[in-house]
């Protein structure tokens, strides 16, 4: 429970501070209109649908000025920088944003459809109000024209065109109506485009379709420039209670004169003006890191094509963990890829392992492939460093790090890290031993990485120190033709498959073993374990974290991190 | 872009246009609009759209993921064979489906999403592709595939 309270506490008090402002603005804007009495008149025309299309109207304001914040990375970074006084649970959060955005991008979606909704009653009811369908006071009060001595309530002017067609051209005519129907048009694209299965396997469409949102926000800003939404004046004095059902003598007796009305002053633009300010400062921030120039350190194919771009960028400083965005304008000029850093803080240079699976990356590889020796290779756009920073893998004795699959990426940079740190007695590494879980269903396309694990074994054993880092690697694809060839090279030094000293192990691996055998070899330590991998293993190790620990100080300690990179 | 299915957007699209041809019908009828009659056929077009583009087709390269509880009406679908299986079948038959609905407020949007969708569909059946379906067994342990023509063409 403890565990849970520390790992999602500030995301629940984020959610619910964030659900909190919603239902007020909700509730208030819709008391505004409902209860209101310079709405007295309107509320006759439409009942409460003025009030239901007002209400997520305030919302939609809200979310549509959050809903550009947590893709302001910059910004996002700026913040984690000035929060390294304050816990680290506070600027994980900041590593949630594409789930906040997402959940913005819902509620915006949602409220569009209410506010959408409750105008098309409003659109209707103003119709039969104007056809005179309704009692005298509706009739009356949508007869009120926009001349010199009157101001008119209900938008809908002409009687000339077809009933049934009135509305469709109060939409076509009005600013909010044209606004509302494209702006409307380019959220319902964006969110189709934005399903995972079109995101995951056709990255384009959905990037493509997103920059809509510059004519989302364009039209959202002007969507209420027309003052439609109209409320009664105070001058002159028009009590609406004794002149309700007196409407055929208006202007024509003191108490009553004809009542005025006003449209109110667009607000939008006040709540979505900054966030469109910080957001245009990223893009030109984006431009700017483009230009800069990059040049490369080296270029390497490794098996399984798998490309590995040493780049050299002045002034760049990164932390372990992080990830860039890279764009190279050979292949495409817009598109900005992000990727997880596998180089070491302490390298000059920085260096991401990028692997064939799209167009993007295809194309990169085989462009690199075409290259003559010593080259330096098409103009790259690199943007960032971006992503919280891991290094709370260095405060604890003992680690254990697991890697699923791809999730081994951001362990590369660790590692690296970790043995510069040893190797220069960095007082800020506390580690003395680690334990590294490597699962993966194949070797395929990690081969890279297994040379830079036997690199590291090299460097140890040449110092002596050959227990500092323990690799055990879980092939959970294995199949009769792997079992047969580890049978028959069962007597050799190096393993078969990596060629590390340590063997390789077929399956998942067995955690309670593993767990035991930390316990034994690390009595009283504090171990800290760090997963990159599925929410399902996360879900293991959480349990057999605190299955093995004990409360004793005496006795070893497991804590158990939960990583997203 | 070349290796793009678009026939997955446009599925996208058209589901989501049935939704709200669907609920902008519900809307017209309940608040007995003027023209509530399209409404009520915007109602019967939108849950139709609906039904016909819930099951998600297996993709022709990579691996399909079939939406919950897909299996019965992909097995109505596939039973109108060539008629729901071609994408130019598909691009007409949304195009005839949404110009009814342009003729009150209440359904144009619906109308125009579909529309769109419609266009999808037709820019993607310049390369005849076929559209497969995912046949899941109710065991889920077979993958089922039902062509009758030859896979591609281009």
């Amino acid at each position: 429970m403890a565990n849970w309270i520390i790992n999602n506490g500030v995301t629940c008090v984020t959610l619910v501070v964030w659900m909190g402002i919603n239902i007020f603005l909700f509730v208030w804007f819709y008391l505004v209109y409902d209860v209101g009495d310079e709405y007295f008149y309107t509320r006759h025309l439409l009942g409460s649908a003025l009030a239901w299309a007002r209400a997520p109207a305030a919302v939609l304001n809200f979310n549509c000025l959050l809903i550009l914040l947590p893709v302001c990375r910059n910004l996002l970074s700026l913040i984690r920088g000035s929060l390294v006084c304050c816990s680290r649970s506070l600027r994980k959060q900041l590593d949630k944003n594409i789930e906040f955005h997402k959940l913005v991008a819902y509620t915006i979606a949602l409220m569009t459809a209410v506010h959408v909704i409750a105008h098309l009653l409003n659109v209707e009811w103003y119709n039969n109000s104007r056809q005179g369908v309704y009692d005298d006071l509706s009739t009356a009060l949508s007869n009120l024209a926009d001349t010199k001595n009157t101001t008119y309530l209900n938008p809908i002017r002409i009687t000339s065109l077809d009933p049934q067609q009135i509305p469709t051209y109060l939409v076509f005519t009005t600013i909010a109506g044209i606004t509302g129907v494209i702006i409307t048009l380019c959220l319902i694209l964006i969110i189709t485009s934005s399903m995972e299965v079109i995101r995951r396997s056709y990255f384009e469409v959905f990037w493509y379709t997103h920059h809509l949102f510059i004519i989302f926000f364009a039209g959202l800003v002007i969507h209420g420039a027309g003052r439609i939404v109209r409320s009664q004046k105070d001058s002159p004095p028009h009590n609406f209670t004794l002149c309700k059902d007196r409407s055929a003598e208006w202007g024509r007796i003191p108490q009553c004169p004809v009542p005025q009305f006003a449209g109110n002053f667009p607000q939008t633009w006040m709540w979505v003006i900054g966030p469109m300010i910080l957001y245009l400062c990223e893009r030109l921030l984006r431009l700017v890191r483009y230009l800069q120039t990059v040049r490369y350190r080296k270029i390497v194919m490794h098996p399984s094509k798998v490309l590995e771009l040493q780049l050299v960028k002045n002034g760049f400083k990164m932390e372990v963990g992080q990830y860039v965005f890279l764009n190279c304008p050979a292949i495409s000029q817009l598109e900005w890829h992000p990727f997880t850093m596998t180089s070491a803080p302490e390298e000059d240079f920085l260096s991401v392992h990028i692997r064939s699976a799209g167009d993007w990356t295809e194309k990169l590889i085989s462009i690199m492939q075409q290259l003559p020796e010593g080259a330096q290779g098409p103009k790259m756009g690199v943007d960032g460093p971006f992503g919280t920073a891991s290094e709370d893998v260095f405060d604890y004795e003992v680690a254990m790090l697991v890697g699923a699959g791809i999730g081994v990426t951001p362990f590369a940079s660790i590692l690296k890290s970790i043995w510069y740190k040893f190797k220069d007695s960095n007082p800020v590494l506390r580690t003395r031993k680690i334990y590294f879980y490597w699962l993966c269903r194949e070797t395929n396309a990690f081969e890279w990485f297994a040379d830079l694990l036997q690199d590291q074994e090299r460097e140890m054993e040449e110092r002596g120190i050959g227990d500092f880092l323990t690799y055990k690697l879980f092939l959970t694809g294995w199949d009769q033709s792997h079992a047969n060839h580890a049978m028959v090279h069962f007597d050799e030094e190096t393993d078969v498959i990596t060629g590390l000293k340590q063997k390789t192990h077929y399956g998942r691996p067995n955690w309670n073993k593993e767990f035991e055998q930390v316990r034994k070899e690390n009595p009283s330590a504090v171990v800290g374990t760090f997963l990159c991998g599925p929410a399902v293993l996360a879900k293991v190790l959480e349990k057999k974290c605190a299955e093995y620990s004990e409360v004793d100080p005496r006795k070893t300690k497991f804590y158990f991190n939960k990583e997203n990179f | 872009m070349g290796k793009i299915e678009w026939a997955m957007w446009a599925n996208e699209q058209a589901l989501a246009a049935g939704l709200i041809l669907f609920t902008g019908g519900i809307v017209g009828v309940a608040g007995l609009f003027r023209g509530w009659q399209f409404a009520a056929y915007a109602v019967a077009a939108g849950l139709f759209v609906c039904l016909l583009e819930y099951p998600r087709s297996r993709r022709a390269k990579g691996t399909g993921v079939e939406r919950k509880w897909q299996y019965g009406l992909t097995v109505c679908v596939k039973a109108f064979g060539p008629l729901t299986r071609n994408y130019y079948a598909r691009a007409f038959l949304h195009a005839a489906l949404c110009i009814p609905a342009g003729f009150i407020l209440a359904t144009v949007l619906g109308c125009v999403c579909l529309g769109i969708a419609s266009l999808i569909y037709l820019s993607v059946s310049q390369i005849l592709l076929q559209y497969f379906y995912i046949l899941f067994s109710p065991c889920r342990k077979l993958v089922e595939t039902v062509t009758r023509k030859r896979l591609f063409h281009y």
